[in-house]
């Protein structure tokens, strides 16, 4: 036998590479525009590996800290900590921001991790360099994401602090680059007031005769005192010891403390299944009108390309050739479009992946389902021009 | 001498009512196996569209055709595959060659053998020593784009022969030759014929060659009126 479709491509393959290479470019696009939802659902999940928690205690009745604002007492830590099956349990704290960066600003999230004792849930992992925190107060481990280098300043709110160590991929659900303060620090930046407005709320107190009874100043210090701490927490992280089960221990702890509990399962979904659900949708929505796009170039490249052959196809039906033999040549041309279509659109991708701002992640897995799924649309595209080219009368060939 | 196509009462009317043309009204002819006769006629008197009928790419409206021993047509198709007839039983060749541009000339001349799933190297032999006999041998792995027009006219004839069929039609195959060369073409048309025993109509308008043909049909008001000639 011999290969119409082949011999055909090699007579013109400078025109049929350039129009493969074409298209290979927008099945990049859309390679990368699926590696962006995996690179989001690969963040939501690094940001639940790294804080090696089994078990998220948030404020009652909220999808916190991640999806929706909680706060709760650092003290609910305590009994938590006592329960049976609870191996650990630490507060911690994130706020989104923008910190200074020599004279530009990048966006991080600031956690706060309880450093009381090395290990706990919530501290920075993937350290690449440098060290953890050690001392109370003012130092920092940031992502290399950031920018920062070991030895840089930092300043967040009203406070500077020295990074002493870096880590890589820890990021927040959205993938903005963390930076981690210790919790005390951290609560400072996130809770703390301003003098100005410490000084208008002392004021009130003041001059508040319940909360400042004449001849006992002691109470309205005490109210000041509670005022101004920042004892909170977004949630508290527990892990459990390797026999108890995580169902139970949650359950355990929504009856006793009266407080939300998720357990990594559902905090994935939260994060998967709500947080990123929109921009999930908004890529699907581009994956279906990239894939219409390119069937639709297909379809109109293989059908120019078939009615230029017009003359050939009725010779080729006179003398006769069969349906079939047209119809398969046609079709090869067309998965031949898509194959070097795909690998082009394969090594674009994979090459201006880490260009994105975001993480971006090719699965093989979804390589392989664009393969077959732009197999499928050549086939489907090719369907115009086989319609075309069976239309084609013999006679056409002999003409007057 | 055997008879290698015979035609009788021939009717081709296309369209119908009003606007119907009558182009065959009742054509008789009969072309001996290894005989080459000519086909003329003033333009419109329907040449073109009783090489359509016999070579099965049209449909008459009644009559009977018969090729060799075989009734291929009597006021109906009498085999189902019109494709593989014409495949086994004719050779086209047209005014312009038509060869497929992306193939070279020996894998033009082999596509059909090769289509029809003979190996490649034995088709590709069939046709160099076809190619080799109409004298464009040498040209064998040119592309048809490279070739001059009567070395491309030649590559088209020997694709028409390359099946062996038992008949050829030839539209004008000498249009785009000069006298030389139409003279040749006609030459080698007739060696084929004797060769292998192949009954060919040639349509021609072609004052240069018309008489060469010992036998000559006109067609006239869609009849055909036979004229010997020499
Ligand atoms: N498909 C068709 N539908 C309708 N009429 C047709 C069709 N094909 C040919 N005719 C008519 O049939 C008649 C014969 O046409 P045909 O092509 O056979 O002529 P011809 O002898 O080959 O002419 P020429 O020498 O110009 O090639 C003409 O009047 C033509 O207009
Ligand atoms: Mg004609």
């Amino acid at each position: 036998m011999i290969s119409l479709a082949g011999r055909d491509i090699l007579h013109g393959w400078g025109k049929f590479v350039l129009t493969g290479v074409g298209l290979g470019l927008l099945i990049g696009v859309t390679l990368s525009m699926a590696g962006v939802y995996r690179g989001m659902v690969d963040d939501a999940q690094a940001l639940l590996d790294n804080s090696r928690a089994d078990l998220w205690v948030v404020q009652k009745d909220t999808l916190g800290p991640y999806a929706e604002p909680s706060s709760l007492t650092e003290d609910s830590e305590r009994p938590i900590q006592a329960m049976r099956g609870v191996a650990q349990a630490a507060g911690v704290t994130y706020l989104t921001m923008q910190i200074a960066h020599g004279d530009k600003d990048v966006r991080v999230m600031v956690v706060g991790a309880d450093m009381g004792e090395p290990g706990l849930p919530g501290q920075p992992t993937h350290l690449i360099s440098g060290r953890q925190i050690v001392r109370g107060h003012y130092e920092a481990v940031a992502d290399v994401k950031t920018g920062f280098a070991i030895g840089d300043r930092v300043r967040v709110r009203r406070n500077s602090y020295t990074v002493v160590g870096l880590t890589s991929r820890m990021v927040s659900s959205g993938g903005d680059p963390m930076l981690f303060l210790s919790l005390k620090d951290a609560q400072a930046a996130q809770f703390q007031r301003d003098s100005d407005a410490i000084v208008r709320q002392r004021a009130r107190t003041a001059t508040n005769p319940q909360l400042n009874p004449p001849g006992n100043p002691a109470v309205a210090q005490a109210v000041n005192a509670v005022q101004a701490g920042n004892a909170n927490v977004n949630a508290i992280l527990v892990t459990i010891t390797p026999d108890a089960n995580p169902d139970d221990v949650a359950a355990a702890i929504r009856r006793w403390q009266r407080l939300t509990v998720y357990t990594r399962a559902e905090m994935e979904e939260i994060l998967v299944q709500k947080l990123i659900a929109n921009s999930a949708r908004q890529i699907a929505m581009f994956l279906v009108i990239l894939s219409i796009v390119s069937a639709a170039i297909v379809a109109f490249i293989i059908y120019t390309m078939t009615i230029g052959k017009i003359r050939e196809i009725a010779v080729l039906k006179l003398i006769g050739t069969r349906n079939r033999t047209i119809s398969w040549m046609i079709l090869q041309q067309a998965l031949g479009l898509g194959l070097i279509g795909f690998i082009v659109g394969k090594i674009a991708a994979s090459l201006w992946a880490p260009f994105f701002p975001k993480y971006v992640l090719l699965l093989p897995s979804d390589s392989i389902l664009g393969f077959v799924a732009v197999m499928l649309i050549c086939t489907l595209a090719s369907f115009l021009a086989i319609q075309a080219a069976i239309k084609v009368d013999p006679a056409e060939a002999i003409g007057g | 001498m055997a008879e290698g196509i015979i035609l009788e009462n021939v009717v081709k009317t296309y369209g119908s009512g009003e606007t119907a043309v009558h182009a065959l009204r009742g054509v008789d002819m009969a072309v001996a196996k290894g005989e080459v006769v000519g086909l003329i006629g003033p333009s419109g008197s329907g040449k073109s569209t009783l090489l359509k009928c016999l070579g099965a790419v049209i449909e008459p409206t009644s009559g009977k055709m018969t090729i060799g021993d075989q009734c291929i047509y009597d006021n109906g198709w009498k085999v189902r595959d019109l494709r593989a007839l014409r495949r086994d039983m004719i050779g086209f060749i047209f005014q312009a060659p038509y060869l497929i541009p992306f193939l070279d000339v020996t894998d033009n001349v082999a596509l059909l053998p090769m289509l029809a799933g003979k190996p490649n190297a034995e088709a590709r032999k069939m046709a160099r020593d076809l190619l080799d006999a109409l004298d464009v041998g040498h040209r064998a792995a040119a592309m048809p784009s490279q070739l001059s027009g009567g070395e491309q006219q030649r590559v088209a004839i020997a694709r028409a022969l390359i099946n062996r069929p038992p008949v050829i039609l030839a539209d004008e195959p000498t249009a785009p030759l000069d006298g030389q060369r139409a003279l040749a073409v006609v030459g080698l048309l007739d060696d084929m014929a004797r060769q292998f025993d192949t009954a060919i109509i040639i349509v021609t308008h072609d004052e240069k060659i018309i008489p060469t043909f010992k036998r000559l049909y006109k067609i006239r008001d869609g009849r055909t009126v036979q004229e010997l000639q020499g």
